[in-house]
């Protein structure tokens, strides 16, 4: 029975997906990109959970990741013929490689997981506003360093060039990925560990549980998996260093904390939820019609009504839509 | 005209634990109160519901015919209800001068505030003595004269202590014990939680044993060497 | 003349100096709050930034300098008031984390505004554009928004600490920085301790507004954003939990970040951020309560 109610904690995430991507099927082409955006923020907001959920630290760091990832898959994806014009400072091994769209992905999970971990090394020794600071000064270092530095990358310019090869089946498929990865990582030993150490880390010290160590792994896995979604991410649009930056760090946490910082089933919950009223509203910025009323709403309302409606759930219920929890059906018998 | 304090079927209740069930009592003008009992009997729960830092979910607490529950401490402090906490908390960054200023907060009349200061200086000599150092440079026995001088200078009707002699060596202890009954003669209503229940018990003209949130027995000074009716009421 | 170490001229240091007097503005304004509210507002770059909008609105319109400095103030003194009673009152029992990400969301929501309703191009605010303008002390010349910058912050910064250590008002927003239930406790009024506090941050950022635009006289939405972030870095690197301690911080990244800016090689000053938030990050490893913290000082973050 427990097996049962605990593969419903995944089954329910699995399944918001497929159907998220199935609906992604039956609309328009330009509507599909919507969903096919909507999966990649699932993706990374899943991987934002796997360390803010379990560990109960703030991150504004995990961007950072996002864009390595990103970036690892998007330089060795540009076929060899168009990347002196892109990126003409590019360092030689970069230069000569180019590899497919699989082992580009693999690679931008593995980079963003090595970033991860030289991060969390010294990084987790801190918890409090200064871990919150000094993961905000990784984003901007790494901002920094990708905007100036031309031999790993375009600079200022966008990547383009990229095969887009993120369409609906990719990024469902990536969610999916990371959703059974974070999952798997939460039934296990580590992830029950890390979130003793949430709960009560005095308690968890007292019962040999080194919080240093369990954080380290979390922040690690989830920046694996942050670069992953950074590669889905670039190959569905062409990315710059000011769309893996702050923008991004605040829609996806605005994601998870709405959905439900301490769950898988929240943080799938706010990053689908959020993204459909993000889109609508962006199809409304262009005009469009709802129930006959003739909407046509100013450019930038988007980030208004997010904005606020983030703060009014933090207000009435700040442990988010879903309450935190996983998904739990009454069976009826 | 100093006013009573009147408790009444107060229930308090922390998280999912019921701290307080059905207590009454009053605490007359020059009158002081004891309540005693073990630890997690309630005692600090029903000094913190009256100070409005509790969630009272029953009955009700007066200060003569104001209602105070469900107001915020400040105003209760305005009201004329003063805490002398437990652990004493003082502000140890602050001077012993500034922290007697703070408890002019709450006082309802204002100016002559040179009279109220020496009058509690006269009670407590050291916190004269000392009004410029640190509070946190004093000793544990100085910081709560300086606590109880703290919440006397807002000139209240009630005063209330939550284990005052909690560490102190045995001749501080006198000191306090002093001091309360010259602060009771002076006409407070005095509401006191201890540990030490036998000196309370002499002290006090009424003393209250808890138990598990519940008044279980009423002891007079008389019965302060009847070890044997507070050891059972303690235990049952 | 120059000073032979690092290539620093006198210039590039009164500017390191008047950057970091803004900065320890800023850091004040930010520290007052989250002394009596534990809450790190993220959002007050955008009282800044609005702020300056005012002022930009003001000149448009041709109005008096003066004028354009009440009007300043008021926008941001109302803002600040407004977002305490809709945002900060509402989550003053939630945990830290809830309260910074919440005032987040309020920074990205005002900063949306600001776009939707200037434009994301920006105004400019000229009417003390002339304090650029330099004069020359001993064969040096400083600009005189230098000179007025650190006089203003030293000002403010007198008036401030008067305001706390000599008045009852003062006295009552220490203890409840200190200890807030106990405060309380005596009788300290909570709300009114709060308001103070905010409307003070906020006219310090008012007056940040008015020295940051005449620096950068063009106004986009996206104003003092950068300062604030480094700001927030500077405080937390001095030590949160007392007012000094936040002020030294802010100034330190300030003149730091000023110093390092002139002291950079051309072709390195565009990594000026990576080489400031490695230095925060090493500092915070070596202290992580801050620089200027006092020993045994209790973060309740």
């Amino acid at each position: 029975m427990r097996r049962l109610i605990g593969l419903q904690e995944l089954a329910g995430p699995m399944l918001l997906v497929v159907a998220a991507a199935l609906l992604g099927t039956v609309v328009s082409i330009s509507t599909q990109s919507y969903f096919t955006d909507a999966l990649v923020k699932v993706a990374i907001v899943v991987a934002l959970y796997v360390f803010i959920g379990n560990s109960g630290v703030l991150s504004f760091g995990h961007v950072s990741f996002v864009a390595v990832g990103a970036w690892t898959a998007g330089v060795l994806s540009v076929p060899a013929a168009e990347k002196p014009a892109i990126m003409p400072s590019l360092a030689h091994v970069l230069r000569d490689r180019t590899v497919g769209n699989l082992s580009s992905l693999a690679l931008a999970a593995l980079v963003g997981g090595i970033c991860a971990l030289i991060v969390a090394l010294p990084l987790m020794r801190l918890s409090g506003l200064a871990a919150g600071i000094a993961t905000f000064g990784v984003l901007e270092i790494t901002h920094n360093l990708l905007r100036y530095e031309e031999k790993i990358g375009p600079g200022l310019n966008t990547f383009s060039s990229v095969p887009e090869t993120t369409g609906l089946r990719q990024a469902a498929l990536g969610a999916l990925v990371v959703i059974v990865a974070a999952y798997a990582y939460g039934r296990s030993r580590l992830g029950r560990l890390l979130r003793a150490t949430r709960e009560d880390p005095a308690a968890a010290r007292a019962a040999g549980v080194s919080v240093y160590r369990q954080r380290v792994t979390a922040f690690a896995l989830s920046g694996l998996l942050a670069g992953l979604a950074g590669g889905l991410y670039v190959h569905l649009l062409p990315v710059n260093t000011e769309s893996v930056y702050l923008d991004l760090t605040f829609i996806t946490l605005a994601m998870l904390v709405i959905g439900g910082a301490t769950s898988l089933w929240g943080a799938v919950v706010g990053a689908l939820a959020v993204s459909a009223l993000d889109s609508y509203l962006a199809v409304a910025e262009n005009g469009t019609s709802f129930l006959g009323w003739q909407i046509d709403l100013p450019a930038g309302t988007r980030v208004i009504v997010v904005g606020a409606l983030m703060a009014v759930v933090l207000i009435l219920r700040p442990s988010g839509l879903t309450g935190g929890r996983e998904l739990r059906l009454r069976w009826p018998w | 005209m100093s006013e009573s304090l009147v408790v009444e079927g107060l229930e308090v209740r922390h998280g999912g634990v019921q701290a307080v069930r059905g207590l009454s009592f009053e605490v007359r003008p020059g009158e002081i109160v004891g309540l005693i009992g073990a630890n997690g009997a309630g005692k600090s729960s029903t000094l913190h519901a009256i100070m409005g830092v509790a969630p009272v979910t029953g009955g009700d607490i007066r200060l003569g015919k104001l209602s105070l529950r469900g107001r915020r401490p400040e105003e209760i402090a305005r009201a004329g209800v003063a805490l002398v906490p437990e652990g004493r908390r003082i502000f140890a960054e602050l001077t012993v001068e500034e922290n007697l200023k703070l408890g002019l907060a709450a006082r309802r009349s204002r100016g002559a505030e040179a009279g109220v200061l020496s009058r509690v200086y006269d009670l407590f000599p050291i916190v004269e003595e000392f009004r410029r150092r640190h509070a946190g440079a004093l000793s544990g026995g100085q910081q709560q004269q300086l606590a109880i001088a703290r919440a006397l200078v807002a000139e209240p009707d009630v005063l209330l202590l939550d284990e005052p002699s909690l560490g102190l060596a045995p001749t501080v202890v006198d000191v306090v014990f002093e001091a309360l009954a010259t602060i009771r003669s002076s006409g407070l209503a005095v509401l006191l939680v201890e540990q030490r229940a036998q000196r309370t018990v002499a002290l006090a003209d009424r003393s209250h044993v808890l138990a598990n949130g519940e008044l279980r027995l009423t002891l007079g000074p008389e019965n302060a060497n009847d070890t044997a009716a507070m050891v059972e009421a303690y235990f049952s | 003349m120059t000073l032979a170490v690092l290539n620093i001229d006198w210039q590039t240091l009164t500017d390191a100096v008047a950057l970091g007097a803004i900065y320890a503005l800023m850091a004040v304004g930010i520290g007052l709050v989250f002394g009596v509210l534990r809450l790190v507002n993220f959002a007050y770059g955008q009282l800044v930034m609005a702020g300056a909008f005012a002022l930009a609105l003001a000149s448009q319109w041709g109005w008096p300098v003066w004028a354009g400095i009440v009007l300043c103030f008021a926008v941001v003194l109302v803002l600040s008031l407004a977002m305490d009673r809709l945002v900060f009152r509402p989550l003053r029992s939630h945990s830290p984390a809830v309260m910074l990400v919440a005032t987040f969301a309020v920074a990205f929501l005002l900063q949306s505004v600001a776009v939707l309703w200037f434009g994301s191009l920006g105004k400019i605010a000229t009417s003390l554009a002339y304090l650029n303008r330099p004069v020359t002390i001993s064969n040096v010349d400083i600009r005189k928004i230098t000179i007025v910058a650190v006089i203003v912050a030293l000002a403010c910064l007198l008036a401030l600490t008067a305001l706390l250590e000599r008045t009852t008002i003062g006295l009552h927003m220490r203890a409840a920085s200190m200890d807030f239930q106990t405060a309380r406790i005596l009788g300290v009024r909570a709300n009114r301790v709060i308001a103070v506090a905010v409307l003070l941050s906020g006219a310090l950022a008012a007056v940040v507004a008015v020295m940051l635009t005449v620096q950068t006289p063009l106004v986009t939405p996206d104003f003092a954003l950068r300062d604030t972030i480094i700001v927030l870095a500077g405080v937390v690197l001095g030590g949160m939990n007392r007012p000094v301690s936040a002020t030294l911080g802010g100034f330190a990244i300030g003149f730091a970040s000023g110093l390092l800016g002139g002291a950079l090689p051309t072709d390195k000053s565009q990594y000026l951020p990576s080489f400031l938030f490695a230095a925060v990050i090493l500092v915070l490893l070596v202290r992580p309560r801050g620089l200027f913290a006092r020993k045994g000082a209790v973060e309740r973050v």
